[in-house]
């Protein structure tokens, strides 16, 4: 009998990654992948709790599984079953709750279940990077995991008591995980963890490991997703003239004001946010530079977000992850004074929302007249082929005889489709 | 997941004013660059805080500076704390330390307010020969904790509150009227008022940001 089995993910890019491995990993052993809202045998639930509406989504999705078949597997896994594990143990819905540090063993528990043999999490195995190279994940592009946790300690941030101390990946397994998702097609890797400038291990930083990387013969392209504006210099600001490595960054500002990126226990300023940005642009003017901008955090006067307003402005981000800062248990501005009504936030984040719509049709538009690689992710039944071009905008065009999923076309960008979130139009 | 560390004795806590103390506990083995922080507990307990190493990386102790907080849940409680009593210690963690290289060739400035002076002490005891000098802004001349461990003439007590101090006024103050040469590394660690007034000053007085460091006290 072949099973089914559903996945939910919320949050990070690591979870996405994560999602991704198991998938590949039930795939492979015969399950059958359905969509979220079918029913299934076995539903996981990959969840975040970097805000308190993560928390809630979480919930509402475990909630929605444990709805879906009532005699299905419920595993809740990922940063919220971390931190509310005793919690969540309560709740008879739920077949297990795995967190970060087993994640990759989902498979062996589930595997177990259904061969009658009820194990708990503490026989897993854990190992943060003990997931499996995706051979057919969710996504086109692969997701490359090189490091975890984070020893930061942000004021505002709960990420280091869910998913532990920094550690990062030896090469040799980077290496190896590259080369065998190339051999399994894919065209666009993605680099991924949860502070990945801060990689370093056996001599290698985050700089030299991107070299190397980059050095991996094959016809592929390379995207660094989110990063702290730390860890870095001149290196990486030279790598990017590399044809391999993708021009956008997702660097995360947060704020626009020194004052809270101090109270936030940021490691820079904006003026150093601002010459990372100048070098990066001074070489390529195209740049993307995509961010997560919070707003409301304690003591965050009008003056403060205001200056949050003109740094998007001035950084020209053509994507803000904009959300409002809400309390994490245990974090240090748990108790700060000044905490700011809800009104306000949900007030300032509207205007932020505006001013990035606005950011990024501004940003997208310019691409009209320029060329773009595109990486085709579907073919609809019209022939029109979309996908993202090495500057991680959306593309759409007529596809011509020799256009293929997953495989690469330089576009000509000739237009824009309206509303908030454009695509690109263009042609071979 | 939730970070946990390691049990570590109490071996004595020593009083430098009122509202401050030192507290020595086992080193155990915990390794450790001058600058860093542990998370700290009463054993057993589920608050925690973050404290800098007070002591030197080669100390056979490790040793924490603690301001007791007006209705604090922990700083006081520590101090209660006898010796043989256990202590919930994680870490090391924390970036503000200081490049080989840079120690060796580089001239340093350090501002601190208040017990943010603790990373500094760790500093100057674990790299004796380091050109620097401190500045520490106190209310009163009698925070000016342990300056004795300082070399002659490299300790500068800026005071508010009375005239005994190296310098009447704040930190600030004195940076305005000495300031640093351009190519000083600067440290600062304390309130985030004074290390925000103290970049504003800094950066004013021409220093790029590339030679600014900040560790901001809570």
């Amino acid at each position: 009998m072949t099973r089914r089995i559903a996945f939910k993910t919320l949050g990070c890019r690591l979870n996405q990654f994560e999602t991704d491995s198991l998938v590949s990993q039930f795939r492979k052993a015969g399950y059958d992948i359905v969509g979220f809202g079918k029913e299934a045998d076995v539903y996981i639930v990959n969840t975040c709790t970097v805000t308190n509406q993560s928390d809630k989504k979480s919930r509402q999705e475990t909630n929605k599984a444990s709805r879906q078949k009532r005699d299905a597997v419920l595993v809740v896994t990922g940063c919220m079953a971390t931190n509310k594990r005793e919690e969540l143990e309560k709740e008879h819905k739920i077949t297990y709750v795995v967190d970060n540090e087993h994640k990759n063993d989902i498979f062996h528990l589930v595997d177990s279940h259904f061969k009658g043999e009820i194990i708990s999490q503490e026989e897993l195995k854990a190992d943060r990077f003990g997931f499996e190279p995706i051979s057919k994940g969710l996504h086109t592009r692969n997701l490359i995991k090189i490091q975890d946790g984070c020893d930061n300690f942000c004021t505002f941030c709960i990420v280091p008591f869910v998913r532990g101390r920094a550690a990062s990946r030896p090469w040799k397994d980077i290496k190896e995980n590259i080369e065998k998702v190339l051999e399994y097609g894919y065209k666009e890797i993605v680099i991924t963890g949860v502070n990945i400038g801060r990689y370093n291990t056996d001599g290698m930083n985050f700089e030299d490991l991107i070299e190397k990387i980059l050095d991996i013969p094959g016809d592929f392209r390379v995207r660094i997703s989110s990063i702290e504006p730390e860890g870095f210099g001149e290196k990486l600001f030279n790598l990017f003239g590399h044809p391999k490595l993708s021009p956008h960054l997702h660097l995360c500002i947060q704020s626009g004001s020194d004052k809270i990126l101090m109270k936030m226990r940021r490691t820079y300023t904006v003026d150093d946010f601002r010459q990372m940005v100048n070098k990066i642009r001074s070489r390529i003017p195209d740049f993307n530079f995509t961010t997560d901008l919070m707003v409301g955090f304690p003591g965050e006067t009008e003056e403060d977000f205001q200056l949050s307003l003109a740094a998007a402005e001035e950084f020209g981000f053509s994507h803000i992850h904009t959300f409002k800062y809400s309390v994490r248990k245990g974090t240090r501005a748990e108790r700060m004074p000044d905490q700011i009504p809800e009104k306000i936030k949900t007030e300032r984040s509207v205007v932020v929302r505006e001013l990035a719509e606005k950011l990024k049709n501004q940003y997208r538009r310019s691409f009209i007249g320029k060329k773009q690689k595109v990486l085709v992710e579907k073919i609809d039944n019209q022939g029109i082929a979309s996908g993202y071009g090495e500057n991680y905008v959306p593309v759409k065009f007529q596809s011509g005889d020799q256009t293929r999923v997953n495989g690469f076309e330089t576009v000509e960008i000739t237009g824009i489709e309206n509303g908030e979130d454009p695509d690109l139009i263009g042609k071979l | 997941m939730n970070i946990r560390g390691n049990i570590h004795k109490v071996v004595n806590i020593r009083d430098l004013t009122e509202s401050t103390y030192v507290l020595r506990m086992e080193k155990k083995g915990l390794k450790f660059v001058a600058g860093q922080n542990l998370n700290i507990g009463i054993a057993g307990d589920t608050e925690r805080r973050d404290y800098s190493i007070y002591s030197a990386e080669n100390d056979d102790y490790l040793e924490i500076l603690v301001k007791e907080v007006k209705d604090g849940l922990v700083s006081k409680r520590l101090r209660k704390l006898k010796a043989g009593e256990e202590l919930d210690v994680d870490g090391p963690f924390g970036f503000f330390t200081i490049k080989e290289e840079s120690r060796q060739a580089g001239k340093f400035l350090f501002i601190a307010s208040g017990s943010g002076i603790a990373p500094f002490h760790s500093f100057a005891r674990s790299y004796q020969k380091l050109d620097f000098k401190l500045i520490h802004g106190i209310r009163h001349s009698n925070e000016a904790y342990e300056r004795e461990h300082y070399p002659e003439g490299q300790y500068v007590s800026c005071v508010t509150g009375d005239n005994n101090g190296d310098f009447k006024g704040r930190v600030t103050e004195y940076l305005r009227l000495n300031p640093p040469d351009n190519n000083t590394l600067c440290y600062l660690c304390g309130n985030v008022n004074m290390i925000y007034d103290a970049f504003d000053i800094l950066k004013e007085k021409g220093l790029p940001s590339e030679n600014l460091f900040a560790e901001v006290y809570f």
